[in-house]
């Protein structure tokens, strides 16, 4: 087997990853999510984990996605060779409409592979093998053109930590939010998004013309207690009722909402006063997070 | 917290409330004369008429009858104002206007009276919008002076025979040249577009038309660009009566039935095209 | 009584009308309609056939009479677009058409170069079209589908599902046959960027065709929106689709036969200029035979059908050879030369093989290679389709 030199300091053996059957439309789903919120991000392997993440330019006013799927709930095999056995991982730039489309041509295949390949350019090769209505089978690879990150700018793709909030609430349905959110944007660039620690969330637009709130209750605030015991000190310190605001581009907030292929198992959005809104959504194998920095 | 103090106002203040179980009643009709931003409402004990009108050529008037809502509460004998109806029809499809049964958006409007904002509470699945919008003083819409006596010919029919011809009008023509005789061809669309003219004739006889009175060979031309924002009144309605007077003005009476069964009606009014000429 | 119905096919800007006569009795007419396509940097030989006199003027009863009707609609490919689109405007919505016309008359008056299409529909409703067009020479392709080196004919479905696996915004399509398989692959225009374009490929095994005749290994890259178009008409008949094609540069002839009905669909081909260079470096993206193909798909395959791979590396005609000539010289790269086996890992092996002037001009962005012998050829060709999209436009 050839061992392939795609760029310095980074050598691997092509490695075949399988999904499993039904593990192809939900890659599929999150990796259309993605698709919808960016032209390109960064595809980080790991021996356990999948991460598509956009870089937080967040302080340039940018959004940030970090978005991670476990790797043993999507393939059956997974081999995997990064640059050392210190640094076992291959970070990759692509587009993942790309990858979300060859996905797609993917969903009724009977296997379906996904490989490192060097061919006119670094790929990712994803090769399915179709049903046909002959006993013949049919084979259909797609060769997505990826760039290879180097190893001394990994530092950018990190997982971003989480903000020091002061409101943490969950999120109304997602498409309620949407329609709202579709609507406030023809009226207005900016929009405010404002929660307190008593299960409210407001959205909030103001022009010359019009001024529209839309008031949601009782969504109930998550325990960040468990894992993450300072975020609870800070919280317990606030008047619940007390609201904290960030004023964002209703475009990005809109595009956070346009992606989502499914209802996640929890939402969750964190304000901090006037700096960012970060919000959280699990899935069954799959989290994704989305940060907006808020507008002066 | 802004909402509850809004919604506790006391409904004294207000000149004009109107509440209605489904927005969409009017949210439908009120998209169907939207070709300009700027709308005139005039509200009487009667109900509701809302005026929109184009380069002084065409006007459309959607009025929606007192018994269309569930509440209706005048103070005056007339209320006048002018909003923007784009960012009205925004405010009342906030929740996305959903078309699945059982689940409306409850609207109850209020107007406090000159140089008040147009207050909106809408409310779906338990989240409430409210919304403001400004207010003008309300321009005084053009009187096209069409009257029933000097209606010289008139004809009712039922729209989808007109809906199919109007999906079909070569829009690269720029007039619509109505035809109406007590003879032949009746009843006759025709456009004169790039590629050639195409007419559309409807027999007197057909089961299509309803009502059939011409008194006399009218052909009048009207500018493709303006008749076709009244595209959207016929998709909605039923029936609509097209009626030409001795001047050429042209009147378009679309009956339009909301889900609920009720009536409501949309008007227009245009004038002929100057530049008649026979082909 | 005769029913009769309008298919109508929106394939790129062209209409493609194909009339069918139902009939109780035996009696059956054949409606052929050639469809002309003149996309945009696509052509293939025309022949001049002179000015078409119109056979009979006037007015004809009803039910039309098939062949005016054939004849009628052959006038659409005319240099008159005002013709197609309003044609098109005639019959806009099939839906309606199929459930509300009752009759259709069509008639032309040549002298006053005016065809008309009156519709007769439910409750009396009259709609009178009378098209203008300008009369002028009729342009027929040429083509013999029957002399065509390769022949392959296959279920609409098993074009449609391989086709659905490319964008719907993708312009052309790749087409390489070999002894046992054919491949559809995305074609990457020269001047996109090779490394942000997804490449891909599918391999069919001829099993999956009702007929498949391969004389000479052959690669050909035509638009794919137009072979959508004509699977989609396909479908709706369940006509099985045939394919006849020779090298890059001549047409490409899709058709659709049953017993009353001939349609022919003739698609330009890009013409392989570049031929031997579509492996150099230089970015054309032709899909290297990789590892990966060999070790892996080629296993699958050759576990598919006992036969020995041939590879899936015939080059596909990759250069945007925007200029088709009618009477192509040789190609020295023809696919007859290329030996069963003999593909891309070759050519590969030439790393030193500097590249060809010919290739370097379409490089730089020359149309005509300059000393080609097609240079000849090409502008008068190109001067008819100039004409023939600006006539009217």
């Amino acid at each position: 087997m050839a061992v392939e030199r795609l760029e310095e300091g980074l050598t691997f053996n092509p490695s075949p990853i399988l999904l499993q059957d039904q593990s192809q439309v939900r890659a599929g789903g999150v990796v259309t999510t993605i698709s919808k919120l960016t032209k390109t991000c960064v595809l980080r392997l790991t021996p356990d984990n999948l991460y598509f993440v956009l870089s937080g330019k967040v302080d340039n006013g940018g959004v940030g996605m970090w978005c991670e799927l476990s790797q043993a709930k999507f393939f059956d095999e997974f081999q995997l060779e990064g640059v050392s056995a210190e640094a076992n991982e291959i970070c990759l730039e692509l587009a993942p409409d790309n990858l979300s489309r060859a996905l797609k041509t993917a969903q009724n295949a009977k296997t379906v592979k996904i490989k490192l390949t060097k061919k006119h350019c670094p790929c990712l090769t994803i090769a399915a093998e179709l049903p046909t209505m002959s006993s013949a089978s049919r084979v259909v690879t797609h060769d997505i053109p990826v760039d290879v990150i180097p190893k001394r700018l990994w530092n950018d793709f990190k997982e971003p930590s989480m903000p020091d909030f002061d409101v943490s609430i969950y999120m109304p349905p997602l498409k309620i939010m949407k329609n709202v959110v579709d609507r406030m944007k023809n009226l207005s660039n900016f929009l405010v998004i404002e929660a307190n620690m008593n299960g409210e969330m407001n959205l909030k637009i103001e022009t010359d013309l019009v001024s529209v709130a839309t008031h949601f209750r009782d969504l109930g605030n998550p325990p960040w207690a468990g894992g993450d015991g300072s975020q609870a000190g800070a919280n317990s310190q606030r008047d619940p009722e007390a609201m904290v605001q960030a004023r964002v581009d209703v475009r990005k907030l809109q595009q956070f909402l346009m992606g989502q292929q499914f209802n996640p198992s929890k939402a969750m959005c964190n304000i901090v006063q006037n700096t960012i809104i970060h919000l959280i959504l699990l899935y069954e194998d799959v989290s994704l997070q989305y940060f907006i920095p808020a507008v002066a | 917290m802004p909402l509850s103090t809004q919604s506790q106002t006391d409904d004294a203040q207000y000149i004009l409330v109107a509440s209605l179980d489904n927005a969409r009643n009017i949210s439908n009709i009120l998209k169907a004369i939207t070709f300009k931003d700027h709308a005139i409402f005039s509200a009487t004990p009667n109900g509701l008429k809302v005026t929109v009108e184009d380069s002084k050529c065409l006007q459309a008037n959607a009025f929606i009858q007192a018994d269309i809502f569930q509440e209706f509460t005048i103070k005056e004998d007339s209320v006048g104002f002018q909003v923007n109806l784009t960012v009205l029809l925004d405010c009342l499809t906030i929740f996305g206007g959903s078309t699945v049964p059982g689940v409306s958006t409850a609207l109850r409007m209020c107007y406090m009276g000159y140089g008040y904002p147009l207050t909106l509470f809408l409310e779906e699945g338990g989240v409430v919008t409210v919304c403001k919008i400004n207010t003008q003083e309300p321009e005084e819409p053009i009187d096209f002076d069409f009257c029933s006596s000097n209606v010289t010919n008139k004809v009712i029919l039922q729209s989808e025979s007109l809906k199919e011809a109007f999906s079909e009008l070569d829009m690269t023509s720029e007039v619509l040249q109505i035809t109406m005789s007590p003879n032949q061809p009746y009843f006759r669309l025709s456009t004169f577009g790039n590629s050639g003219n195409a007419h559309y004739d409807y027999p007197k006889d057909s089961d299509m038309m309803e009502l059939f009175q011409c008194t006399k060979t009218q052909i009048n031309r009207y500018k493709m660009s303006l008749l076709k924002s009244s595209t959207k009144a016929l998709a909605l309605s039923c029936k609509v009566s097209v009626r030409t007077d001795s001047r050429g003005f042209l009147s378009l009476q679309y009956l339009v039935r909301n889900n609920d069964g009720q009536i409501c009606f949309v008007e227009y009014y245009c004038c002929p095209d100057e530049e008649v000429g026979d082909d | 009584k005769v029913t009769w119905r309008i298919f109508k096919k929106s394939i790129e800007n062209q209409q493609v009308f194909i009339c069918r006569l139902n009939e109780a009795c035996v009696c059956v007419c054949v409606c052929v309609c050639v469809c002309f396509s003149t996309c945009q940097g696509h052509s293939f030989p025309f022949e001049d056939r002179g000015r078409v006199v119109p056979r009979t003027t006037g007015r004809w009863a009803d039910p039309p009479d098939c062949e005016l009707l054939a004849f009628g609609l052959r006038l659409l490919p005319i240099r008159s677009t005002f013709l197609q689109q309003s044609v098109q405007a005639v019959f806009r919505s099939l839906a309606t058409l199929e459930k509300t016309v009752e009759k259709c008359h069509i008639e032309l008056d040549a002298d006053r170069n005016r065809l008309t299409f009156t519709l007769h529909c439910k409750h009396g409703l009259l709609k009178t079209h009378n098209l203008s067009f300008q009369d002028s020479e009729s342009l027929q392709a040429v083509f013999d589908k029957d002399s065509s080196t390769n022949v392959l004919k296959a279920q609409p479905r098993v074009l449609t599902d391989t086709v659905l696996n490319f964008p719907p915004s993708l312009d052309e399509v790749t087409v390489t046959v070999s002894d046992e398989r054919v491949w559809f692959r995305n074609h990457v225009d020269q001047e996109a960027e090779p490394s942000k374009a997804m490449l891909t490929e599918l391999c069919l095994s001829s099993d999956e065709f009702d007929h498949f005749e391969v004389r000479a290994r052959s690669s050909v890259t035509f638009c794919l929106k137009e072979l959508r178009g004509l699977l989609v008409f396909a479908e709706s008949t369940g006509l099985p689709v045939s394919m006849y094609f020779d090298k890059p540069g001549s047409p490409v002839v899709l058709s659709v036969t049953d017993s009353v009905l001939d349609g022919n669909f003739v698609l330009a081909t890009l013409s392989d200029e570049s031929g031997v260079q579509t492996s150099d470096r230089t970015g054309t993206p032709a899909p290297p035979a990789d590892d990966f193909m060999n070790d892996e798909l080629e296993s699958y395959l050759i576990a598919m059908d006992t036969s020995m791979a041939a590879g899936p590396s015939v080059p596909a005609p990759l250069a945007p050879g925007r200029v088709v000539s009618p009477t192509a010289t040789p190609d020295p790269w023809s696919p007859a030369h290329s030996e069963p086996g003999e593909d891309l890992t070759e050519e590969e092996e030439e790393p030193g093989r500097p590249p060809n002037k010919k290739f370097r001009s379409l490089f730089f962005g020359s149309v005509y290679p300059p000393g080609s012998p097609l240079g000849g050829h090409t502008p008068s060709s190109q001067k008819v389709l100039a004409s023939d999209s600006e006539d009217d436009g």
